[in-house]
């Protein structure tokens, strides 16, 4: 896989292989997860205040949700446009969906690692897929998610 | 002469509005190091070496106090936080 920076800013990723490119297509879905771990991740309480916390949960959570899913979405529309070719998959992450991805891998980060109950050592482990162990799996999906994620921060850095 | 209530200033005192919040951000071991550095930089406006020095203390000691100041700009910040999946509370800053 070889990603670059185009000259509008946009991020290019290209020869990604079909593996990773289904990795890819399940940020949404792995995001979305209703798992009741990563939903008191997403939205943890403001304060010990039980008036806040009340306020918190009809007035800011549900913002909170739209912001989500509208980052969701737009990463969803990126990976409908990617193209196939010989050497694998190109697609472009626009400079103006930066910030949906990074919130986007982020998302599917925390919620793997809650419903994977990661804990700070399984992350630092190199670990290789292996399609027959779920767990590796998640951890391969936590990093790859990570890295695009750290890229898409660098490239933030250099333009801001 | 009769005192004269002043609603205004009790209900400042009672919901704790005239006293300094601080925003804490706690430690999180799945977000990136370097995603967290650049939020607080796009929040409060840090420099980089102010917003690497308080991700650093997050990540060395379980928690910064990011910010100090109204309880209402105090829950915007919180708010702002959380949208990035960062985890923040508010609290009462200790008197001096």
């Amino acid at each position: 896989m070889k990603l670059h920076a185009a000259d509008d800013g946009a991020l290019l990723l290209e020869e990604v292989p079909p593996f990773l490119f289904r990795l890819l297509g399940e940020i949404a879905v792995r995001a979305a997860s209703d798992h009741p771990r990563v939903e008191a991740r997403f939205f943890p309480d403001p304060a010990s205040d039980d008036e806040l916390i009340e306020d918190w949960k009809s007035l800011v959570q549900p913002e909170l949700q739209v912001l989500f899913q509208s980052a969701r979405e737009t990463v969803q529309a990126d990976l409908r446009g990617a193209s196939e070719h010989k050497k694998g998959v190109s697609m472009r992450i626009p400079k103006t969906h930066g910030d949906a991805w990074m919130s986007a891998l982020n998302q599917a980060r925390l919620a793997i690692a809650e419903e994977s109950g990661f804990r700070e050592k399984d992350m630092a482990a190199e670990v290789a897929p292996d399609p027959d162990d779920p767990r590796a799996m998640a951890l391969f999906q936590l990093g790859f998610y990570g890295f695009l994620q750290e890229c898409l921060v660098r490239m933030q850095d250099k333009t801001s | 002469m009769p005192s004269l209530d002043c609603p205004e200033k009790e209900t400042l005192e009672e919901a704790g509005l005239d006293e300094p919040w601080n925003v804490v951000v706690h430690n999180d071991p799945v977000n990136l190091m370097s995603y967290v550095a650049l939020i607080f930089r796009r929040v409060f406006g840090f420099s980089q070496e102010k917003a690497d020095a308080h991700m650093l203390e997050v990540h060395h000691k379980g928690r910064s106090i990011v910010w100090t100041g109204t309880r209402e700009k105090a829950e915007l910040y919180v708010q702002q936080l959380h949208a990035h999946l960062l985890l923040a509370t508010l609290e009462p800053a200790p008197q001096q």
